[in-house]
């Protein structure tokens, strides 16, 4: 039997499906899990859509849906795409109740300049084509790695690649960054740039 | 391929992986970034207190957020823990005049408090308050279910259990909780009264239900079984309407009068009463309940009067989803259990 008692951040998707397996069976802690595994892909797919004073309450919203609806999920390794597809949809719904998406709050004064900072980034974002806007969410707002997005939304690796960089480029002519010097390209061997896609 | 528009260019190669050189851009967004992500804490039965204080007035559609919160809150705490099998309840006295203490109430028990108060501890899901004049009987203590019967007085009852494991019984109707806060109150006649402060509270008899949320009240009599749904701060107007157009005999101009009135007096707000009356009226009455319905919170695509009018059920599901009332999928799995219950006799 699985230990299921201790989140492992590096889980690998055979072992996402047995933790699927088992909370469709009723096991809450692997939900649990689930949860703690899911939790950032959920809120950044929700963030990149949704004005963040409403954002908690509909990933707790979402994980709700999923546990009720997991025992009709099919194909258990398709669970990542499978919630992400719930989070979509859930933040569309959200928007369409007459919710409006507001890019900042009217109360910047009263923000730290660290935080109006952070939101006017999270609104650049969010101006950018949608395909790029929940990448870059996940990467730079929560902090998921390109292979790691991959994994959790279902998307493949090629496209997180493009949507990440091409998003960032869009992302720095909306910002005024100058993109960085190109540094020089790593020589053959050296571990700086996988010869291979992590995952592959 | 074309260098200036290489996707895998090698100074972004930390976007890719979070290793190697970061650009310093890159890492001056991430810092900036990565304060807006989640800060709520992992579900804890902490969490739900706050529920308690939950505005009796509040805006209807946060009372949903609110109830679908706590419930995606508690349902994770819940379900990791064990529950043990128990087949009594305990008894505490709170009115101060008894001596301190605790008493068992087994299943089957009836607790009478006279001029007394007391508190009765519901396994580990929560507590029932009884009122002075107040009689009950435990009907069933059991693991995922608890259950008792409210012959007459009043209780306030605090659960933090998943949806469906409590519930009890009145003369004309079952109150089943949904993750929440409430009162409940029944005479000597068996008529009662439901009002929610926190979450939802389900209230069904034959297959009669009413979902009653926060801020909300239904009232319910022998033979009929529950109200239609009404907001705390409804009219007396608006409530008298109800009972004739719920309870009454009447099929000509009293109902006709009552229901005009219940309608002349709707706010967006009453949605939730509105959407309920559909189903307790005919369908000539229901034309006239989609009219003011509609001019409130217009029907979604695929929604049309004719379809309301003819009951048709998938409609009245559609129009339920936009009302930011929680999904009818989600309710319909939560209610399905005991959308057929019945009192049982057991007065």
């Amino acid at each position: 039997m699985n230990d299921l008692t201790h989140p492992d951040e590096t889980a690998t998707p055979a072992l996402d499906v047995q933790i699927v397996a088992a909370a469709a069976r009723g096991d809450r802690v692997a939900f649990g899990r689930l949860y703690d595994r899911f939790a950032p892909m959920v809120h950044g797919v929700v963030l990149a859509r949704v004005h963040r004073a409403h954002v908690d309450d509909l990933v707790h919203d979402v994980f709700l849906q999923a546990m009720r609806r997991l025992s009709s999920l099919r194909d258990l390794s398709s669970f990542g795409p499978w919630l992400a597809a719930i989070a979509r949809n859930r933040a569309r719904d959200h928007y369409r109740r007459d919710m409006p998406t507001v890019d900042v709050p009217d109360d910047l004064a009263g923000l730290a300049h660290h935080d109006t900072e952070a939101l006017e980034a999270l609104a650049a974002i969010r101006r950018l084509p949608e395909a790029y806007r929940e990448t870059l969410v996940l990467r730079l707002v929560e902090g998921l790695t390109g292979p790691e997005i991959a994994d959790r939304t279902g998307l493949t690796h090629g496209s997180v690649r493009v949507n990440l960089h091409r998003g960032m480029a869009l992302l720095r002519a909306s910002l005024g960054i100058t993109a960085p010097a190109r540094p020089a390209r790593p020589r053959p061997g050296t571990n700086s740039r996988p010869d291979h896609e992590p995952g592959d | 391929m074309n260098q200036a528009t290489d996707p895998f260019d090698n100074h972004d190669d930390y976007l890719w992986s979070g290793l190697g050189d970061a650009p310093a851009d890159v890492r001056r967004l991430e810092a900036l970034l990565s304060t807006l992500r989640s800060q709520r804490p992992a579900p804890e039965v902490a969490d739900i207190a706050p529920l308690a204080s939950l505005p009796a007035h509040a805006p209807w559609r946060a009372w949903a957020v609110a109830a679908t919160l706590a419930l995606a809150i508690a349902a994770p705490w819940m379900a990791r823990r064990v529950v043990p099998v128990a087949t009594h309840w305990t008894v505490a006295w709170t009115d101060g005049a008894s001596a301190p203490g605790e008493s068992r109430l087994r299943v089957g028990a009836s607790l009478d408090t006279g001029l007394r108060q007391a508190r009765l501890a519901v396994g580990d899901i929560g507590t029932v308050d009884l009122a002075p004049g107040t009689r009950i009987r435990l009907v069933d203590a059991g693991a995922t279910r608890h259950r008792l019967a409210l012959d007459r007085g009043r209780m306030e009852a605090v659960i933090w259990a998943p949806p469906g494991q409590f519930l009890v019984e009145t003369p004309s109707a079952v109150a089943v909780d949904l993750g929440c806060r409430y009162t409940l109150e029944v005479s000597e006649s068996g008529a009662g009264v439901l009002h929610v402060t926190a979450g939802w509270v389900g209230f069904a008899h034959r297959g009669r239900r009413a979902l009653v949320p926060a801020g909300a009240m239904a009232s319910t009599r022998p033979g009929a079984g529950p109200g239609t749904p009404y907001l705390d701060d409804a009219s007396r107007g608006v409530v008298a309407a109800l009972e004739v157009i719920d309870f009454g005999s009447d099929r000509g101009e009293a109902r006709a009068a009552a229901l005009a009135e219940v309608l002349a007096a709707a706010r967006e707000a009453d949605a939730l009463t509105l959407w309920h009356l559909l189903a307790r009226v005919d369908a000539r009455e229901r034309g006239l309940v989609f009219d003011r319905f509609a001019h409130l919170v217009p029907p979604p695509p695929g929604v049309s009067r004719a379809g309301i009018v003819n009951g048709d059920p998938r409609m009245l599901d559609a129009w339920w989803n936009v009302l930011g009332l929680g999904d009818t999928a989600d309710w319909r799995e939560w209610t399905s259990p005991w959308s057929s219950e019945t009192p049982g006799g057991t007065r």
